[in-house]
């Protein structure tokens, strides 16, 4: 394990060496916080519910999500496919590892550097604007938002993991990476509550994986669904992965053998 | 001008070769782009099912000005597209082969790509646009349009100069990708309504990053609820800023430092 310590901090001392960088990413999080923010509170008057939220509900919404997003998604998903694509895959080939693990422990300083600072943005904004803001007492909860929160970030890993591996079959693997990540943010709840939408487009998304990555542990949070709705929610999570997680090992043996090393 | 325009001609002409060699990699970036589209649609229309009514303006005034911010982010990528490979130019040194060009090096910079894909991307925009404006109890005259395009028009100066201190930023930072994504994501204000913001982020977003200029201000200016003093400061303020950008550029090229050539 102390080869993959070492990758990570490798690779969190190169992000720090670019701080102006880093410091303008996240300045974009804080701008669609705020739209999204004063969007709501438009909408949502004190002490009135809108489609089900009421605005303690739906302003701890977009915090979570400011918050989730760095767990869940980021960490330079899309750097594998660019690599498989231009070549310089080979050099993980040549090495002494396992491309599974190396390339979570590069992502998760990315993760790590990105979540500490939207800690300080939420904590900023909460100091700010003082939103009414929704907090469980039940610790059951707690668990549970965690343990699904655990769940989501590796069933994304798996997502993402498997989704880059078509670079090994086709050159063209950023174009569908960039239709597969907005299908996804939407379908995950990483912009707006997914249960404001039309019912039957709503449960058609509760049988999509993306359903369980956002939407599901914020829910879970808040405490808008039921303890049966939690338990089946996990245990969906939980086949996701295991399915998902079998298709990247079988895709990846078979995409090795597809592999040209074009590029390099 | 006349060389400029053949020579974006050609690089159009190659651009649009490209995209037509990477046929997959352009399908999907259209259907993604149209997918982003669709899903922010549909939330303002689940909205509107929900409410009348946002800061006083109807379902097809918010999909307007969602139009017009779509209209004008999309104008932004198509001509401005090469602005977003830079960076890697000044992080390689790449740059200093522009330099040697008989071209004016910003020119060369902002339009080395025009993404052909954003172009026809305006016809479900125009559409949408064409659309809100049908639905909008209102009789719109030559006026109306009049100001809507001139606001257009010095709304793509305000871009013009942002993607032009981006650019600077770049050389003066070298790795700085961040700027360009930053001016994109400030853009998301111009979804909506400006009036969803209080007082002092309106002002923040009317002068340091101007984007309400840029998006609110010809939507307010087609549905005839900008005032003449605001449409002459826009006018002003970004020929003032276009200038304070190339004043930005021509100092930063003194920081070129050419690393890595």
């Amino acid at each position: 394990m102390k080869k993959y310590w070492t990758v990570t901090k490798n690779s969190w001392q190169l992000q720090l060496q670019y701080r102006l960088n880093l410091v303008l990413w996240r300045l974009r999080s804080i701008t669609i916080l705020l739209v999204f923010y004063f969007l709501w509170l438009n909408l949502i008057k004190e002490n009135s519910v809108f489609a089900g939220f009421s605005q303690s509900q739906i302003f701890t919404y977009f915090l979570l999500i400011n918050l989730l997003r760095p767990i869940v998604f980021d960490g330079q998903q899309r750097r594998m496919a660019q690599e498989i694509n231009d070549g310089s895959f080979s050099r993980y080939l040549i090495m002494p590892i396992n491309h599974f693990l190396y390339e979570f422990s590069r992502q998760l300083s990315n993760k790590v550097i990105n979540l500490f600072f939207a800690i300080v943005e939420v904590v900023i904004f909460i100091l700010v604007l003082k939103p009414p803001l929704t907090i469980p007492s039940d610790p059951q909860i707690w668990l549970f938002f965690f343990l699904s929160l655990f769940l989501a970030t590796i069933l994304y890993y798996f997502l993402s993991y498997l989704f880059n591996l078509t670079a090994f079959w086709s050159r063209e693997a950023m174009g569908p990476r960039f239709l597969f990540d907005w299908i996804l943010e939407f379908s995950a709840g990483a912009y707006f509550p997914l249960s404001i939408l039309m019912r039957s487009f709503f449960v058609f998304l509760s049988f999509l994986p993306f359903f369980y990555l956002i939407y599901f542990p914020i829910t879970i949070y808040l405490s808008k669904t039921e303890l049966i709705g939690i338990q089946q929610g996990i245990i969906m999570q939980l086949v996701f992965t295991i399915i998902i997680g079998f298709f990247v090992r079988w895709a990846y043996k078979k995409s090795l053998k597809k592999y040209t090393g074009e590029g390099i | 001008m006349k060389k400029y325009l053949i020579i974006w001609k050609t690089l159009t002409g190659l651009a649009t070769s490209s995209y037509l060699t990477n046929r997959v990699d352009s399908i999907s970036y259209f259907m993604g782009k149209l997918i982003r589209l669709s899903f922010f649609l549909l939330m303002i229309i689940v909205i509107f099912n929900k409410t009348s009514d946002l800061v006083g303006y109807g379902k097809y005034e918010v999909i307007f000005f969602f139009s017009t911010f779509n209209l004008m982010d999309v104008l932004a990528q198509a001509f401005f597209r090469g602005i977003y490979f830079f960076g890697n130019d000044i992080k390689n040194g790449n740059f200093d082969f522009i330099l040697t060009k008989p071209i004016n090096a910003l020119f060369y910079s902002l339009s080395r790509l025009t993404d052909i894909l954003d172009f026809i991307f305006l016809a479900p925009i125009i559409g949408l646009l064409i659309y809100s404006i049908s639905k909008i109890n209102i009789s719109f005259t030559f006026i109306n349009y009049a100001s809507y395009f001139t606001m257009i028009v010095f709304g793509l100066l305000i871009i013009m100069a942002l993607h032009i201190i981006t650019a600077a930023i770049n050389i003066i930072a070298i790795e700085s990708e961040a700027a360009i994504w930053l001016y994109r994501d400030s853009m998301t204000i111009g979804r909506f309504p400006p009036e969803i913001f209080p007082g002092l982020i309106q002002i923040i977003f009317t002068v340091a990053m101007p984007i309400i200029i840029i998006v609110s201000f010809p939507a307010k200016a087609f549905l005839g609820i900008l005032s003449l003093r605001a449409a002459l400061f826009a006018i002003l303020y970004s020929v003032l800023f276009f200038a304070l950008s190339l004043l930005i550029w021509k100092k930063s090229l003194k920081h070129y430092s050419s690393a890595s050539s």
